[in-house]
C-alpha cells in the first residue's frame, strides 16, 4: 500500500512544508481564539443564556479584546514562587502544543503539472508531486505522541513553582492524570498502526480510502482514544486539576495576564491538533467515503482538490472539536479515585484486548473482519466485568443519616467521625443521631 | 549543498526545527511583551500566594503523598513496553499472515506482554491503582 505514495523531496517539498506551516499556524490560532468564542456561545446555548453579544457584531470581536486585556494585564510574580522556573512554565506548555501540528497530512499530494496556467512548467516543476503537510516524516504519528507529552512538564513545574499549595496539589494530580491516560491512548494508537502497518499519516489517511474508516473498523480503539485525548488536554470531564470547588485554580492560580493565556491557548491548542490526529487515524483524514466500496476522492489532484481536502479536514476537525464541547457542559466532573481507576483499571485492560484481537486479525490476514472482533471485544469487556475483585466504594464506608448507602439506623447513636478533633465533636448519645438537613 | 542531501529522512525534519524556532519565539514574546506593557504596583498582601484567603501556613514544598511516586513507576514500565511494541508492530505487518514466522513473532510478543501483565495484576492487588 504504501508504494502508492509518491516520493517526494527535495527543495520543492522543504518550499512546501514552509507555506503550509505559515499558513496553517495562523489558521490554528485565530481558530484557538474563536474556539474559546464558539464555546462560549455553546455553552450560552446548552444552558439557556445569550453569551457574549457586547463586543462587535454579535460579539464576533470578543477574542481580540480578551488577547488585548490578556496584554495589558499587570505580569505579576509572587514572592513564594520559584522566580526562573514560574516563568518556563507557560513556554514548556505552550511549545509543545504549538509544535505537534506540523506532521498532519493537511491535504493530498499536489501534482505541479497540473497547476492553472502552465504555472508549474514556467517554475520548471513539471510532474513534480509534494505532500501538502508541514513535514513529510515517516514515522509522524510516533512524534506527535512523544511530543504532546511533554506538555506534563509544563503543568508540573508551573504547579511547583507557584509556591501555593492549590497550585501545587493541581499539578500533582494534573501530571498523574496525564501520564496514566497516556498508555491507553499508546495502546490504541497501536491497534491503528497495525491495521494501517505503517507509522506515516499519509499510509494511514491511505489505507482508510482504500478501505473502512478505521471508526467502523475499531470502534473500541477510537472510544478509548478520543476519551485519553479529552483527558490528555485537561478537558472536562477530567479537568480535575483545575477543580474550582477543590482547587481554585488548579495548576495555574498563582498566574495572571499573558502566562496565564499561554496555559489557556495551550489547552485550545492541543485540542484542534488531537482532534486533527483522531480524525487522521479514525476518521480518515481528508477522505470522503467512509466504507471501503465506493468512489472516494483521487489522493493526487490539481489545487481544486488539494483546497477541497483541506476543507473536508478542516470541517471534520471543527466536529470533533464541537463534540469535546458539548461533553464539557454536558457531564458532570469525575471524582479524582474514579479518574484514576477509569485509566488504570478500565482503560488498560480494554486497549489491551483491542490490541490482542487485532493483532490476531492481522495474523490471520482477517484484518476486513476487524468491525466483528471489535464487537466480539465488548461482549468480552461485559461478560468479564461481574467478575473482578468488587471494591467498596469511598463514599460509602462513613455512615452518615440520610445516606443511601450507609444510613445510621434510627435510634443509634451516630458514630464518630474519623476526622472529629476533640470529644465535643462527638455527638451526645442521648440526643440521637444528628441529622444531615 | 555542501554535504546536505536534501531527499533524504533527516532532512524531512527541518520543518520541525523551523516550527520549534517559531514556537520559542512566540513564547518569549508573549512572556516579554506582558512584561513590558502591563502596569505595575506592589503591596504587602498581594505578594502572598493566594490560599482562598487564608494566611499560608509552612512551606509548599514538603513531602506529598507516596501513590504518586508508585504511580510514576508504574507508568514507566508500561510506557517502556509500549514504545517496545511499535518497532514490533511494523515488523509484524510486512510478514506473511499465518506463516510460521508470523506465528512466532505473536507467540514472542505474547510472552513480552504476559509478564507484564503479571506486574499489572500485582499492581492492582496491592492497591496502586486506588487513590480515595
Amino acid at each position: 500500500m504504501q508504494a502508492l505514495i509518491p516520493e517526494t523531496g527535495g527543495i520543492a517539498q522543504l518550499i512546501t512544508n514552509a507555506v503550509t506551516i505559515f499558513v496553517v499556524i495562523h489558521v490554528i490560532l485565530g481558530g484557538c481564539a474563536y474556539a474559546i468564542m464558539l464555546e462560549r456561545k455553546l455553552s450560552a446555548w446548552m444552558q439557556d443564556r445569550i453569551g457574549p453579544n457586547r463586543v462587535g457584531p454579535k460579539g464576533l470581536l470578543q477574542p481580540i479584546a480578551d488577547g488585548l486585556k490578556f496584554l495589558f494585564k499587570e505580569d505579576y510574580r509572587p514572592k513564594n514562587t520559584d522566580g526562573a522556573l514560574f516563568t518556563l512554565a507557560p513556554a514548556l506548555i505552550i511549545i509543545p502544543a504549538i509544535i505537534g501540528f506540523v506532521i498532519i497530512p493537511w491535504a493530498g499530494v499536489l501534482d505541479f503539472s497540473q497547476l492553472p496556467f502552465g504555472l508549474g512548467a514556467t517554475l520548471g516543476l513539471d510532474g513534480v508531486q509534494v505532500k501538502i503537510t508541514g513535514a513529510a516524516v515517516n514515522i509522524g504519528v510516533i512524534y506527535l505522541v512523544a511530543v504532546a507529552s511533554l506538555g506534563v512538564y509544563g503543568v508540573g513545574l508551573g504547579g511547583w513553582a507557584s509556591g501555593s499549595k492549590f497550585s501545587f496539589l493541581g499539578g500533582l494530580r494534573a501530571s498523574a492524570q496525564m501520564i496514566s491516560y497516556e498508555i491507553p491512548m499508546g495502546v490504541s494508537l497501536l491497534c491503528v498502526v497495525l491495521l494501517a502497518g505503517s507509522l506515516d499519516p499519509y499510509a494511514i489517511v491511505l489505507a482508510q480510502q482504500d478501505g473502512m474508516w478505521n471508526l467502523l473498523q475499531q470502534p473500541l480503539a477510537a472510544i478509548i482514544f478520543y476519551t485519553c485525548l479529552l483527558a490528555e488536554s485537561n478537558r472536562a470531564p477530567f479537568d480535575l486539576a483545575e477543580a474550582e470547588n477543590e482547587l481554585v485554580g488548579g495548576y495555574h492560580t498563582e498566574y495572571s495576564s499573558m502566562r496565564f493565556a499561554m496555559f489557556f491557548l495551550a489547552e485550545y491548542f492541543h485540542m484542534i491538533t488531537g482532534s486533527a490526529l483522531f480524525c487522521v487515524l479514525f476518521l480518515g483524514g481528508f477522505s470522503l467515503n467512509p466504507f471501503g466500496a465506493g468512489p472516494d476522492l483521487p489522493l493526487v489532484g490539481g489545487p481544486l482538490l488539494i483546497l477541497a481536502q483541506f476543507g473536508i479536514l478542516a470541517g471534520k476537525i471543527f466536529l470533533v472539536v464541537s463534540l469535546g464541547m458539548a461533553i464539557r457542559w454536558t457531564l458532570p466532573r469525575f471524582r479524582y479515585d474514579q479518574l484514576m481507576r477509569l485509566a488504570w483499571e478500565g482503560m488498560i485492560p480494554a486497549s489491551v484486548l483491542v490490541l490482542t484481537a487485532t493483532a490476531l486479525m492481522v495474523y490471520w490476514g482477517r484484518t476486513d473482519l476487524m468491525w466483528l472482533a471489535s464487537i466480539a471485544c465488548v461482549v468480552v469487556i461485559y461478560a468479564v466485568r461481574p467478575l473482578l475483585p468488587k471494591q467498596p466504594n469511598a463514599n460509602q464506608r462513613i455512615r452518615i443519616i440520610g445516606s443511601r448507602f450507609s444510613p445510621v439506623t434510627e435510634g443509634e447513636a451516630a458514630p464518630r467521625h474519623p476526622l472529629a478533633l476533640n470529644e465535643s465533636a462527638v455527638p451526645d448519645p442521648a440526643q440521637g443521631p444528628i441529622s444531615m438537613h | 549543498m555542501n554535504g546536505w542531501n536534501l531527499s533524504s529522512d533527516l532532512a524531512a525534519y527541518l520543518p520541525v526545527l523551523m516550527v520549534c524556532v517559531m514556537a520559542i519565539v512566540f513564547a518569549a514574546i508573549n512572556i516579554v511583551a506582558s512584561l513590558l506593557l502591563g502596569p505595575k504596583a506592589e503591596g504587602a498582601v498581594k505578594g502572598m500566594s493566594y490560599e482562598s484567603g487564608m494566611d499560608p501556613i509552612g512551606t509548599t514544598h514538603k513531602r506529598f503523598n507516596v501513590r504518586f511516586y508508585i504511580l510514576a513507576m508504574t507508568f514507566l514500565l508500561f510506557d517502556i513496553e509500549i514504545i517496545f511494541l511499535y518497532p514490533w508492530a511494523l515488523a509484524f505487518t510486512k510478514l506473511e499472515p499465518g506463516s510460521a514466522e508470523a506465528g512466532l513473532f505473536l507467540a514472542r510478543i505474547g510472552v513480552f506482554v504476559g509478564t507484564s501483565v503479571i506486574a499489572y495484576v500485582y499492581a492492582w492487588k496491592k492497591g496502586v491503582f486506588r487513590f480515595d
